[in-house]
This record gives C-alpha cells, sequence and structure tokens, in this order.
C-alpha cells in the first residue's frame, strides 16, 4: 500500500523528530517515545518500497539500542567500550531524525515541496533554496559515484592508507563539480523565470487527508508527552 | 522584409576576472521567423552570443559590456532576466544540469509556474507540448534514470511549454546519439513551421545544414563570415575542412547507424566476432545487470541464460594495437561495457586474457585504464607532476617528464589540473593512463562537445597511443571520429554485441 502523504505533513514530522531527538531521554516512557517516532518513519519508507533503505536504518538503530541497553553503562571502561559508547550514543540519538529527513528527501516531488511552502507563505527565496538543496542530493550522489570508480580504478580509493588524503581525493573533485554543476543549474533556472517578482503559481493541488491529520496528532501528542513528563511532571 | 527581433549593435564583451572568451564589436540582426546558425571553433565566441540574447550576460555573468542588445523591444541590459522568460527559451548543451525538477512532469511545468500561470493554463499547455513531442513515456520517471537523449527531450519540452518567440539552443547535441539527434533536428523543425526565431549554436553541422536560414562562423570573437543556408549546404569539403568545422555529411561508416540492416544478432550465444588471430586481448564472460539486485548475503552470480541482463558479452576478441570504436544508441550499454571492462563493476566477473595470462576481478584494473567523460572525477591531486607520480608505483621523475613531454603537456607540470582547459586535463589522465602501465586504454565519449580542430587532435593522439603498443577502446556518438582514427568499430546494442568490423570495409 502506498501513502501519499501531504508534504506539509512530512515537514511537520521532520520538525517533531528533530525536537525530540535534541532533548535527552531518562524514562522508559520517553525512551517509547522516541522509538515510536523513529518507527513511524521506517514504516513509511516500507510503504514506499524502499525496503533496503528501511532495512539498513532499522538494523543500525537496533543494533545501537540493544549495544546501548545490554552492553554499556556509566562503570564501562575501556577503549573498546568507549568507541562504542559513542557511536551508540550518536547513533541513537540522531538517528530518528535522519530516517525522517531521507524519507521526505526521497518521496517528495520538488513540484509538492514548493507548492507546499507557498501554502505556508515561505518566502521563495527560501523555498527556492531549500528545493535545490533537495535537487543536489542525486547529483552529488551520481558525482560521488564516478568520483569513487575514478580512484578505485587507480588503486586510490584508501588513499594509500592516509585517511587525509583519502577525504582530500574524494572532496576536490566533488567540489568543483559540484560548483560547476550548480553554477549552470542556476543559469538554466533563471532563464526559465525562477525568482520572478510575480506570484509563483503551482499545478500540485495540496490536500490534508485523514492519515495525514493522524499522523499529526500523533507526532503533536508525542511531543507534548515528551515535553510534559520530562520538563512539568 | 521582416522586422528584426533580435538587435546587437557593436556589442563588446569581456568577462570579469578572464582574459579570454570576449567579443570584439558584433554586430547581428536576427529577423522574425529566422533560423540562424552560429559555428566556429571552441571558445570563439558562440555561447557568448547566445548569453547575450538569452540575458545572462550581463545579469548572470558579469564583465564589462558595451555597445547595445534589444530582443523584441526589451533593451536587455535593463531588463530582468524573469520578464525574458516567457519570450527568450533556451536548450543547454549539458543534460545533466539544466534540471531543477527530480521528476519529468515537474520539469515541465516549471517555467509557467515561475511566471505564474494559472493551474488549468499550465497543465493545458503541458498536455499540449506533451502530445506535439510525443513524449508520454517519458512522463512520471525520474530524470536522473533517463538518457541522455530523454533529459534533452525533457529539456525541449520544458522550453516549448512557456510558449518562447525566440528559441536559443547552446550545442544541443554533445551528448547525443545519432537517433537522439534525430529527434532534435524534428523539434527544431517543428519550432521553425511555428515561426519561432532559432539561434543555434553548435559544432556538429550534417543536422542543421538544410534548417538554417543563415549561417554565421564565429572566429577569436568575430563574426568571420556569413552564408545563406543553400550556400552553406552546398559548401565543398575542402572549404569546411579549412575553417576547421566538423563534416557536412555524417561519415559513411556503413552501416551509419546500428538500427535495423546490420546483423544484429538477438540471441547473444551465437554472435560470432571477426574472425581473428589470437593475438589480442581475449574478452570471456562478461555479464552485468542493473535489474538483478543482490541478495543481502551473496553475490549474484549471473550467465549468458539470464533474461535480465544489461551486458551479455560471452566472448570477443580485441585485437593489439588498434583503436575499436564502440558505438551504439544513448542508454545501450557503451559504458556499462567500459565499466565492466576495466573492473569497475564488482559484479561483472568477466575475464581478459592476454599474453597468456589471465586478468580476472581486480586484476583487470592494473591491464586497464578509464578516460572518462567528465575527466574533472578523475583529477585528484594539486600538480600535473604529482597526478602522474600517484600513478606510478616507482614514481620516477625522469619517466613523468618524459610522459608528459610525449603528450606535449610539459609545460604544465607544475599547475594545478583544474587551471587547465578541457583538451589539457584530457592528455592529464592520458598521462596518468601511461603511467600506470595501462595496456587497453578506455575512453568514454573523448571528443563530445568539441570543435573538429580538437577532434582532429584527439584522433591523432589516440592513434599514436595504439601505435606505442596500447590497444584503444573508444566509446563515441562522434562518427568523424571513428572516421579519423579507429581501426576497428564495435556496435552494442541493448546489451549485446552487434557486430565488429574493420573501419573502411564494407565486410
Amino acid at each position: 500500500m502506498r501513502l501519499k502523504l501531504d508534504p506539509r505533513t512530512k515537514l511537520y514530522m521532520l520538525l517533531i523528530v528533530s525536537a525530540i531527538v535534541m532533548m535527552s531521554a531518562t524514562t522508559p516512557l520517553l525512551w517509547t517515545i522516541r522509538i515510536v517516532v523513529t518507527v513511524i518513519p521506517l514504516l513509511l519508507l516500507i510503504s514506499e518500497k524502499r525496503y533496503a533503505s528501511a532495512f539498513r536504518f532499522a538494523a543500525l538503530y537496533t543494533v545501537a539500542l540493544v549495544l546501548t541497553f545490554r552492553f554499556l553503562s556509566e562503570e564501562s571502561t575501556g577503549i573498546l567500550k568507549a568507541l562504542l559508547t559513542g557511536y551508540s550514543g550518536i547513533v541513537v540519538q540522531f538517528l530518528p531524525a535522519l530516517i525522517t529527513a531521507w524519507y521526505v528527501v526521497r518521496t517528495t516531488k520538488i513540484g509538492e515541496f514548493m507548492s507546499a511552502m507557498q501554502r505556508m507563505h515561505v518566502p521563495d527565496g527560501i523555498a527556492i533554496s531549500l528545493a535545490v538543496v533537495m535537487r543536489f542530493f542525486p547529483t552529488i550522489k551520481e558525482e560521488y559515484a564516478s568520483i569513487s570508480d575514478a580512484m578505485r580504478m587507480r588503486g586510490i580509493a584508501l588513499g594509500g592508507g592516509n585517511a587525509a588524503k583519502m577525504i582530500e581525493y574524494r572532496m576536490i573533485p566533488l567540489l568543483f563539480s559540484c560548483v560547476n554543476i550548480g553554477d549552470e543549474l542556476s543559469a538554466a533556472a533563471i532563464t526559465r523565470g525562477l525568482g520572478g517578482k510575480g506570484k509563483r503559481t503551482s499545478v500540485e493541488v495540496l490536500r490534508l487527508r485523514a492519515f495525514d491529520w493522524l499522523l499529526i496528532a500523533v507526532f503533536t501528542a508525542a511531543a507534548v508527552v515528551f515535553v510534559v513528563f520530562k520538563y512539568v511532571l | 522584409m521582416k522586422e528584426s527581433i533580435i538587435e546587437i549593435a557593436h556589442v563588446s564583451f569581456q568577462y570579469k576576472g578572464s582574459a579570454n572568451g570576449f567579443l570584439k564589436d558584433i554586430s547581428l540582426s536576427v529577423k522574425k521567423g529566422e533560423t540562424l546558425l552560429l559555428t566556429g571553433l571552441s571558445g570563439s565566441g558562440k555561447t557568448t552570443i547566445i548569453r547575450l540574447i538569452n540575458g545572462l550576460i550581463p545579469h548572470y555573468y558579469p564583465g564589462e559590456l558595451a555597445g547595445s542588445i534589444s530582443v523584441a523591444g526589451h533593451d536587455i541590459a535593463k531588463t530582468e532576466l524573469y520578464e525574458l522568460a516567457g519570450l527568450v527559451g533556451t536548450v543547454f548543451q549539458n543534460p545533466r544540469s539544466q534540471f531543477f525538477s527530480v521528476d519529468t512532469d515537474g520539469e515541465i511545468v516549471f517555467g509557467p509556474e515561475n511566471i505564474g500561470l494559472d493551474p488549468t493554463e499550465i497543465i493545458n499547455r503541458k498536455q499540449t507540448v506533451v502530445r506535439e513531442m510525443q513524449i508520454e513515456k517519458l512522463l512520471g520517471r525520474s530524470l536522473f534514470e533517463l538518457s541522455g537523449g530523454e533529459k534533452q527531450r525533457i529539456a525541449c519540452a520544458s522550453v516549448s511549454a512557456l510558449l518562447p518567440d525566440i528559441i536559443l539552443l547552446d550545442e544541443p547535441s554533445s551528448n547525443l546519439d545519432q537517433g537522439a539527434i534525430e529527434n532534435l533536428r524534428e523539434e527544431i523543425k517543428r519550432w521553425k513551421e511555428q515561426g519561432k526565431t532559432l539561434v543555434i549554436s553548435e559544432h556538429r553541422l550534417w543536422y542543421l545544414k538544410d534548417l538554417a536560414d543563415r549561417v554565421i562562423y564565429m572566429d577569436a570573437g568575430s563574426i568571420r563570415q556569413e552564408w545563406s543556408g543553400p550556400e552553406f549546404a552546398s559548401m565543398g569539403s575542402e572549404t569546411v575542412r579549412q575553417l576547421q568545422l566538423r563534416p557536412l555529411e555524417v561519415p559513411d561508416i556503413s552501416p551509419p547507424i546500428c538500427e535495423g540492416g546490420c546483423d544484429c544478432a538477438d540471441d547473444c550465444k551465437t554472435v560470432s566476432p571477426l574472425p581473428l588471430s589470437d593475438d589480442g586481448f581475449l574478452l570471456k564472460d562478461f555479464y552485468f545487470s542493473y535489474h538483478r539486485k543482490p541478495n543481502l548475503f551473496g553475490k549474484k552470480k549471473l550467465t549468458g541464460q539470464d533474461d535480465m541482463l544489461s551486458l551479455c558479452i560471452p566472448h570477443l576478441v580485441l585485437p593489439k594495437r588498434s583503436v575499436i570504436g564502440v558505438i551504439g544508441k544513448n542508454g545501450t550499454g557503451k559504458s556499462t561495457f567500459l565499466k565492466c571492462v576495466c573492473g569497475l563493476e564488482k559484479d561483472c566477473k568477466g575475464s581478459i586474457e592476454i599474453d597468456g595470462k589471465t586478468y580476472k576481478g581486480k586484476d583487470r584494473r592494473k591491464l586497464c585504464y578509464m578516460v572518462m567523460q567528465d575527466v574533472n572525477h578523475q583529477l585528484f591531486t594539486d600538480s600535473v607532476e604529482a597526478e602522474i607520480l600517484l600513478s606510478m608505483k616507482e614514481g620516477s621523475k625522469e619517466r613523468c617528464d618524459t610522459i608528459l613531454e610525449s603528450l606535449s603537456i610539459l609545460a604544465y607540470k607544475s599547475m594545478h589540473p583544474m587551471a587547465l582547459s578541457g583538451g589539457q586535463k584530457q592528455r592529464v589522465a592520458i598521462a596518468s593512463a601511461i603511467a600506470a602501465n595501462a595496456k587497453l586504454m578506455l575512453f568514454d565519449e573523448p571528443t563530445s562537445g568539441l570543435d573538429f580542430a580538437h577532434m582532429e587532435k584527439v584522433g591523432a593522439l589516440l592513434k599514436n597511443l595504439a601505435a606505442s603498443g596500447n590497444t584503444v577502446l573508444v566509446a563515441t556518438h562522434d562518427l568523424e571520429l571513428i572516421e579519423l582514427c579507429c581501426d576497428y568499430v564495435l556496435c552494442i546494442e541493448n546489451g549485446k554485441l552487434g557486430y565488429m568490423r574493420k573501419v573502411g570495409s564494407l565486410q
């Protein structure tokens, strides 16, 4: 089953999840809420048939959770445990936001996004910048893939064992080509009237359906309960 | 006499912070409904003229501008770019970087949305354009999965949807194959019939010669010569050559396109390659599939019987010391073939046998080196010398100098590779291929967007590489290049070996 969510719902989810990951969970109830807001975007990814990414995210998150609760504690000592604590801490803390962001970026068309931004009266300047960022992810991915190919071909994928070189070799060509593409992209967009003074229109008709409202309610409730139980009670 | 719609009067222009790419006292007027073809060497100012008309100069690319440009009564210098959007449409060279949307539908309506048209009107326009161009099949797709030719059709559609009176095309065929160029030609013809004014900057001339009403030859920022369409079309091949333009006729490398007429076999098992001696690179079991996803634990094992193969070449001999042109339509598997040969696709288990040795898997990378279409992706260091040394195991500076000398880029030894011109960068990449002792060199579209003079240089270079003992495999859409330098031509169709034959021989 494929659920077509309104982009505004998706952005709202992203906002709430981001807020929740910024507050540390301390009690079992708070942990439950966190896990719930992580599982929902995972299910949504599955409903969009993005099984591979859903599986990877789920595995990563579960491993980090298990590590945090079963194997690590304040008394843990040793370098390995310190590294593991750092790793799983970061994953458990921020992965929920990443999963949601991934879902939003991969399932929202630029047209829908621009239309949603207009309906929310976001200035065009901001909406366009954000849209360009979304447009750029697949480009970066393509460029990155061909740079990786070039590196493997020359046998320098690992930078000759030098971590700094490894990053340098990847980043320099990537930055050059992204700057070039960005430049050509804006020139092309401007010649087609982007950034004009007139009001932009949109062919995408947005409507909040029952399922949108349900999700908005669930996420609002999650945020309220989280804040109330953490800071008020 | 029709009124003129574009009027360029005594315009000089110099890009900010750059010494080249400037125009000197250009005057040009284009009549309503005229089709003007701009040609000339790379860097002669063709693109700059296109940018003058669509207003990107001076509004997007700053520089020193003198003289006046008026387009349909608008003084460009005083007109905001968005006001020109419904008036002047531009199709750019690189299909990769002219999209704002991620999906095809969104892209077609992007322009009309920007100028604030009513949504029902936008939908109507979209439907009209889609019907006229017959691109129903491309709707609802991601732009990132389209082939170059399909992307360019969407670019044309999205320009059409704005209903501009003037359409500019900046080297639109650079990345297109024969069939896609035919489509582009049809589109240009249709625009011409609709009475649009067209200005086209292009190196490939054969597909435009009977569409252009007037042809302008640019050289070093000035208009050097001007012909009427028929005059130009009947020009002798000697004159064309002297002007260093690409030929007006498609070179005949029988069959010119791998479509009907050729002996492309359907069943990949039954294809017999050119009967050759064993003195060559023997490619065995090259199978690859984009559709078969690997399962979570094991690698996929592909065989020739699989019906979802993107590449299926069970047996192929590449003759040593020769230049072999690889042709085929956009998206038919040429690049995939090159990537598989040099071992970049892990799932392709093919082996290469040469001189009694067999190279498999990663070892193939020691034998092969690919010069990519976008060479920017394979230059990593901060100087040309470091770039070459990176490819050498022993790191001998003398050898590095010798290689650079042989490619006549020794003078740029200490420069940053990114500061070089496109052709020089390509030579740096070739130099690292030589440094890495690659015996089989692969080139992916080395001449896309090049003028004839540069193409001749590339051709000579490839011939030299073959003469000095390498084997060169070059994937290209430029039949001119094949005529210039290839010994053999290899046609790939739908991932299968169509045919392989000697260039020039009809057998």
